[in-house]
């Protein structure tokens, strides 16, 4: 196997606050790691740090062997590395459709030729597509804001799958959904998942989702990595219970 | 509604183009001022309704593009290289503008874009040997195109209601094509937006300067229409002017700015008849407007529609969470 993406030793302060401290890690081709942590430990920040919304101070991040520190996340979305966020990010006023085709279109040709090609970028049908596999077909063509919560986070995955990335990060796919819908998010994740041979990267407070899904688990505490290890070894972890799952 | 929608837009359509057969010069000049005005306030749309960029900067795009005209025109050069160079030099300008929009927004950048308008107008009343100062420019030539001569009002209207609708027509290809898509993300939600790959940069300053080049090319028929320029016409209040067509029509609807536009021109006029009173009664009725219907007037009708419809055919349960057999 090999390494799709590298961090290494990445530090983010903010002032005289360390919200991650020198984390180093690796993702192997066609893995779902976990990141697990309590609130204010450093997962979001350091994602925002692997994906260019944040200038991390010390460290490197690689994909595929390619520096991107300090890269522009539209530049490192064009690589084949997509996210969601921790809070919901769908577009409310443009249909589910819309929300897809804007996921996908700029993956096709340049910005200019896109102003003179087709109004779906060549699109619909992979949006269709998508819609279909996460089940929202009876809602196409509905403005995403109308959708429930569940649906708008089923939307928010969608779009990250859109443009067929090779890398996703989920910050909080579960975050908020009921039990009905977080079994069908973790159904489709993995049917994606083994469909596509997609890598995944995914930060989860909802720990059947984690144990579930995930082949390797990470946790942070803190802004520093404590442990790393199987699902079922993090959970038996003295220092992981203390820090985390001493509840 | 689709189908709804394109009966209003070509009965209206047919009314604007008979118009000229119902009105006095004086009330064709107004059509064409209602056409210079709309153009303008379509490129304020763009940039503010669809894109999400405040800008307080149109009438001085308006300016900039009118005194671009007149100087060329002044200057010998034909009317079309005129009007094209009126849009490149509002473009440039306007990309130029759009990178405070990289760095601040809502009303930061209003007040970015405010002092920019004060800036222009400074140049164009200051800068005597270029602009005329004060006094302005005057004797500006109504084109003749092809043999066509544009100078009775009739002529002229339908010369400005062609260029209306020749950049609506490219205007409504752009907001359908991808970048259409990628302006309202960019309004509704630019974080989101780049990293879906979206160059959320350059798709700012595109939105300004088209926006603003639009504002130019209403500029290049304004100067035509009145012949006589003056920097008073283009500072602050046409920009705040052009603002309240957009909203008072409906940001972010396409014809949200005809119907402001229209409002704008025409409201002065029927309400000429109470003197003084008319810019009270003018300031409480936008007032009203903007308290119970913040969508203009489009907004209102779009409801007003939605309501009518749902009453008919009442909501399935579509939009319930979908449950699963997992």
């Amino acid at each position: 196997m090999t390494a799709v993406l590298e961090v290494s030793a990445l530090s983010k302060h903010f002032g005289g606050i360390t919200a991650v401290d020198g984390v180093s890690f690796d993702v192997q081709e066609g893995e779902i790691l976990g990141i697990i942590g309590p609130n204010g430990s450093g997962k979001s920040t350091l994602f925002n740090c692997v994906l260019g919304q944040l200038t991390p101070n010390e460290g490197e991040v690689r994909v595929d062997g390619q520096t991107i520190t300090g890269m522009r996340p539209c530049d490192i979305n064009r690589l084949g590395v997509s996210r969601t966020f921790q809070l919901l990010q769908v577009f409310p006023q443009l249909s589910v459709r819309d929300n897809l085709i804007l996921a996908g279109q700029e993956h096709q040709g340049s910005m200019y030729s896109r102003l003179i090609g087709a109004a779906d970028a060549g699109l619909s049908d992979a949006a269709g597509q998508m819609i279909d596999f996460f089940r929202l077909t009876h809602l196409a063509d509905e403005r995403a804001g109308m959708l429930s919560y569940g649906q708008q986070k089923l939307l928010d995955a969608a779009m990250a799958f859109m443009a067929g990335p090779r890398l996703v990060l989920l910050d909080e796919p579960a975050g908020g959904v009921n039990l009905t819908m977080l079994g069908h998010l973790r159904e489709r994740l993995q049917t994606y998942h083994a469909e596509r041979k997609a890598t995944f990267v995914v930060i989860e407070h909802q720990m059947e989702f984690v144990m579930a899904l995930c082949t390797r688990v990470l946790v942070l505490a803190e802004g520093r990595l404590i442990a790393e290890g199987a699902p079922q070894d993090i959970r038996r972890d003295p220092v992981v219970i203390e820090a985390y799952l001493g509840h | 509604m689709n189908r709804l929608g394109a009966i209003i837009v070509g009965a209206a359509a047919l009314f604007v183009l008979a118009l000229p057969l119902f009105l006095k010069p004086y009330g064709i000049y107004l059509g064409s001022m209602w056409a210079v005005l709309s153009i303008a306030a379509m490129g304020l749309n763009l940039t503010l309704g669809y894109a999400g960029q405040v800008s307080l900067a149109q009438g001085a795009f308006v300016g900039i593009g009118a005194y671009t005209t007149a100087l060329l025109m002044h200057a010998g050069v034909p009317y079309p290289i005129a009007f094209v160079a009126a849009g490149l030099v509002c473009f440039s300008v306007g990309w130029v503008l759009g990178y405070p929009a990289l760095r601040v927004q809502h009303h930061y950048l209003a007040f970015v874009t405010l002092a920019f308008t004060a800036l222009v107008f400074l140049v164009m009343r200051n800068e005597e040997w270029l602009t005329g100062g004060t006094y302005g420019l005057s004797g500006i030539p109504r084109p003749v195109l092809f043999g066509w001569s544009t100078n009775g009002a009739v002529s002229f209207y339908y010369f400005s209601l062609g260029v209306l609708i020749a950049l609506a027509a490219g205007t409504w290809w752009m907001l359908r094509s991808p970048w259409g898509r990628a302006f309202v993300a960019l309004r509704e939600n630019p974080i989101r937006a780049l990293s879906l790959g979206l160059d959320t940069r350059r798709y700012t300053l595109m939105a300004f300067a088209i926006g603003s080049s639009i504002g130019g090319l209403s500029g290049a028929v304004y100067a035509p229409l009145v012949q006589y320029i003056e920097p008073l016409s283009f500072a602050l209040a046409l920009s705040l002017n052009l603002l309240l067509m957009v909203i008072v029509g409906g940001s972010g609807y396409f014809f949200g700015p005809f119907v402001g536009a229209l409002v704008a021109v025409l409201l002065p006029e029927w309400l000429r008849v109470i003197q003084s009173y008319y810019l009270l009664l003018y300031a409480v009725l936008v007032m009203v407007m903007m308290a119970f219907c913040p969508d203009g007037i489009l907004g209102l009708l779009h409801r007003a529609l939605k309501t009518m419809i749902f009453k008919r055919n009442p909501p399935q349960p579509a939009l319930q969470p979908e449950r699963t057999s997992r």
